[in-house]
């Protein structure tokens, strides 16, 4: 769909997944440089805008963090151009630092920084909600209620970060981003502006006289934008007369509310506020809704944010009404509208229209009976014969470190995390991007086992070489492998700095990461390829048996990818078969390797032909050579 | 078409098997066809062999990106045990479109869990739903040339239930907008062939 984006035909409606109406909401807003690290649920923003870049004539680069994204972006906007940074919500703690100070300085060019939350963590590692990292920012939030909506805030957001010279957040969640819907489009500006960088260290070198003279500076900003909110379009009052309950709802949640009314027939009965401004929020409509009726719910996703808020506007004003919120409105787990809907039943004294309990009831009988499906690696994933390989060396390698010594693989983020299902189970930590090898610093020195940080090549770079630096200066003994598939998979497949090409197309400097390792000072560094399992275990082997840090780059592209490529080509895939003559039902192949495309019915042994891509790596691991290519 | 007020599609399978691009050809359609259009799904983890929902919703009363419990118009399933994972979205007028090849994922290998009887499902689904259509779509899709194309044949019998207000030319251009290349004329075949063969199971019946 991407190349529709570019369109120039107002008024045009397209079917578009929410990070892509984000994307045109940012072409539409005139966004001149865009740059973000891939995270779901945001990549697709990028990924959107780096494929009409050249057409639109503007700057688009997958950075190595989100801290250099923002740096990025901070930059166009202070030489004057509109700027935009997108990251999941994990993102902006590695980003937080020139967050902070970016609303001290504020935006000449329009700067949006969106921020993709994931209630529920679908694929994430926390549940995080940025709009308290806003509000310490002193950074305003916009919340889109749909995928309409976020295009239209998105290119408001440019328009009112100039309007008011400040910083401003777009946040995004998974049903937003990863939602779907009609967009009417909006005209695309022809103007480009040039760059230009006008020296002030009065404004942009902080040091402590730079920081005490622009935080009142940033301070009057967002008090110039809170008086502004209630008047812009993204709030919506609609007072009932004689109304008993009031809904405040902000972004997505509107939704829900919406939804939840008409569903129990309560459209007209009930006064509504939406919330599109969450931070800050709009004042002087709350206070209408507040003074009108006897009892208010605020329906939000996650923390209870606008909750605090309109709680405290009712206690500075003395107004005396029930407020409701995270009492009814559950802050585990992702909203829905039946949630909403069960909120608004109980206030408004009426039954829900379904009886959601016999539906539970229905889905609990089931779940005994359901196959456990977890995500797991593809048929022919290079991380899954890396982990068998590693897993292999590492249990030899402990029965040197003493009787019954485990060896630890604290893991990282993408993929790879995948191998904490069994058989594999070779994930033992997993905080955050780059916490592998930090994790394994603090390991080396407090417990005697094999350590084995595991990470993938874009995550490396990313954030695992400062962690890498540090076990070489504080001789912390671990051997780091980095799962090098050339690509970020779990992502969608962005390139990085190890794969020689950047966001917009061009070839540049292929970094590889065992040319870093070496600059950072590690003395066994060795490649190897994981479909080459006996070569993959004496790597690993010796790089365990090492005095000192040792680096292992597991290299082999990922398997997608390489099917991909393969159709491209027209080039014949070859499954494997097994060889029901030789197969000794030994179990080896499920037991300790597990692909997806090795089916045990019984005490049979097949492999999918559909699925298997004919990697071979189940026939090496085969004692008996019972797997064979099915040839022909 | 503005008179549809709400119809609420689920849809379900295993990651790979393509049940994103079916709500993307639903979306597009509809589209064309002037609808209001709502929708979502869980793109990251849920890809690699995980099981899979998605949402698409249609008509001038929908907001949310996700589809009530207890709310569904219609249901693909891909893969029978996915659709007995989802019967909360399910009432007596659910139109349940089910694929019968099972997928058993390496936690049933590994003796870590079980896979159920597909009879057992199918009567499941039918005690709850009044119109179950189970299908075999990789039989069909390799009949139009290419196993990928299973999806389409789930779209193609769901419209021959006669029960989608999308027009068939607009779900077809709609296939066409959505993919590239050969595989053009395999899922435009392969829909035609789950059109066909509902057509055919439901005029059998009366």
């Amino acid at each position: 769909m991407t190349s529709h984006i570019l369109k120039d035909a107002p008024g045009e409606r397209l079917f578009l997944l929410g990070n892509e109406a984000i994307a045109r909401g940012a072409l539409e807003g005139g966004v001149q440089v865009a740059a973000a690290y891939p995270g779901t649920p945001s990549s697709e923003i990028l990924m959107t805008l780096a494929s009409v870049a050249k057409d639109a004539g503007i700057y688009v680069e997958w950075s190595t963090n989100e801290k250099v994204a923002l740096e990025v972006a901070l930059a166009a906007s202070i030489c004057g151009l509109r700027a935009m940074c997108s990251m999941k919500h994990v993102g902006l703690n590695v980003a937080h630092d020139p967050f902070i100070t970016a609303g001290y300085i504020g935006a000449k060019g329009g700067f949006v920084v969106v921020s993709a939350d994931d209630p529920w963590a679908w694929s994430s590692q926390n549940e995080q909600d940025n709009r308290w990292i806003a509000k310490q920012a002193y950074i305003p939030v916009l919340e889109p209620s749909d995928v309409q909506e976020a295009k239209d805030m998105t290119a408001a957001a440019f328009n009112l970060s100039e309007q008011f010279n400040h910083v401003f957040m777009l946040r995004s969640v998974t049903r937003i981003g990863h939602a779907r819907g009609d967009v009417t489009l909006g005209p695309l500006p022809k103007e480009r502006r040039k760059g230009v960088f006008k020296k002030d260290p009065s404004w942009l070198t902080y040091v402590p006289a730079t920081a005490r003279k622009n935080r009142p500076l940033m301070i009057q900003r967002f008090e110039r934008i809170k008086k502004a909110v209630d008047d812009w379009p993204f709030n919506k009052l609609e007072l009932v007369d004689g109304a008993r309950l009031g809904i405040i709802a902000s972004g997505l949640s509107y939704s829900y509310a919406i939804e939840a009314v008409k569903w129990l027939g309560l459209e007209g009965k009930v006064s509504m506020l939406k919330v599109g401004t969450t931070h800050p929020i709009p004042e002087e409509l709350v206070k209408k809704l507040l003074t009108s009726v006897e009892e208010v719910l605020v329906i939000e996703e996650l923390e209870p944010f606008v909750e605090l808020h309109v709680k405290a506007i009712a206690g500075e004003e003395g107004i005396r009404v029930k407020i409701h919120g995270k009492d009814l409105v559950p802050v585990i787990g992702e909203l829905s509208t039946r949630k909403a809907v069960e909120a608004v039943a109980r206030l408004a004294g009426v039954p829900p229209p379904v009886d959601f309990g016999k539906l539970d009831k229905v889905s609990e009988e089931v779940a005994p009976t359901l196959p456990f499906r977890p995500p797991i690696m593809c048929p022919g994933c290079p991380h899954r014969a890396s982990f068998y390989a590693i897993k292999v060396a590492a249990q030899r390698v402990a029965k040197s470190y003493g009787e019954g010594v485990e060896p630890i693989y604290p893991g990282d983020i993408g993929c790879y995390t995948l191998a904490i299902q069994p058989p594999l189970e070779t994930v033992d930590t997993c905080i955050c991007m780059g916490g592998s090898i930090g994790i394994a610093n603090g390991l080396a020195h407090v417990v005697n086992a094999p350590i084995i940080p595991c990470l993938g090549d874009s995550t490396f770079f990313h954030a695992g070489i400062p962690p890498l630096i540090n076990a070489v200066y504080n001789k912390a003994k671990i051997t780091v492998v980095i799962l090098d598939n050339m690509t970020t998979a779990m992502t969608g497949f962005q390139p990085h700095p190890g794969t020689g090409v950047t966001a917009m197309g061009d070839p540049t400097k292929r970094l590889l990461p065992e040319d870093v390792a070496r600059g950072c000072g590690v003395e066994f560094v060795e490649v190897v390829d994981p479909y080459d399992v006996k070569k993959a275990i004496d790597v690993m082997t010796r790089a365990l048996r090492f005095e000192g840090p040792s680096v292992v780059v597991m290299r082999r592209l990922c398997a997608l990818e390489a099917l991909r490529e393969k159709r491209r080509r027209g080039e014949k895939i070859i499954p494997y078969k097994v060889d029901q003559e030789k197969c000794k039902k030994c179990d080896v192949c499920v037991k300790m390797f597990a692909c997806p495309s090795i089916v045990k019915t019984g005490d049979t042994y097949t492999i999918d032909p559909i699925t298997c891509i004919g990697c071979g790596v189940c026939a090496q691991i085969c004692p008996y050579k019972a797997i064979v290519p099915a040839e022909g | 078409m503005s008179e549809v007020k709400e119809l609420n599609i689920v849809l379900t399978g295993v990651g790979g098997q393509g049940t994103i691009a079916m709500s993307e050809v639903l979306g597009i359609a509809a589209v064309i066809d002037g609808f209001k259009v709502r929708g979502s799904e869980v793109l990251g983890m849920a890809q690699r062999g995980g099981a899979v929902i998605t949402f698409l919703r249609l008509g001038k009363d929908v907001y949310g990106p996700m589809v009530p419990e207890g709310k569904a118009d219609v249901m693909i399933a891909l893969e029978p045990s996915e659709a007995l994972r989802n019967l909360r979205f399910l009432t007596k007028n659910t139109i349940v479109v089910v694929g019968t090849r099972p997928i058993v994922p390496p936690s049933v290998s590994l003796g870590l869990s079980k896979y159920p009887n597909v009879d057992d499902v199918l009567k499941k689904l039918k005690e709850l739903s009044d119109f179950v259509v189970p299908i075999d779509p990789y039989k069909l899709a390799s009949e139009a040339g290419d196993a990928i194309a299973a999806n389409m044949v789930m779209l193609g019998a769901l419209a021959g239930t006669g029960k989608l207000p999308i027009k068939v030319e607009s779900l077809k251009q709609a296939i066409k907008e959505r993919f590239k290349g050969k595989i053009v004329e395999v899922n435009l075949k392969a829909f035609d062939l789950g059109y066909n063969y509902v057509k055919q199971a439901l005029a059998s019946i009366k």
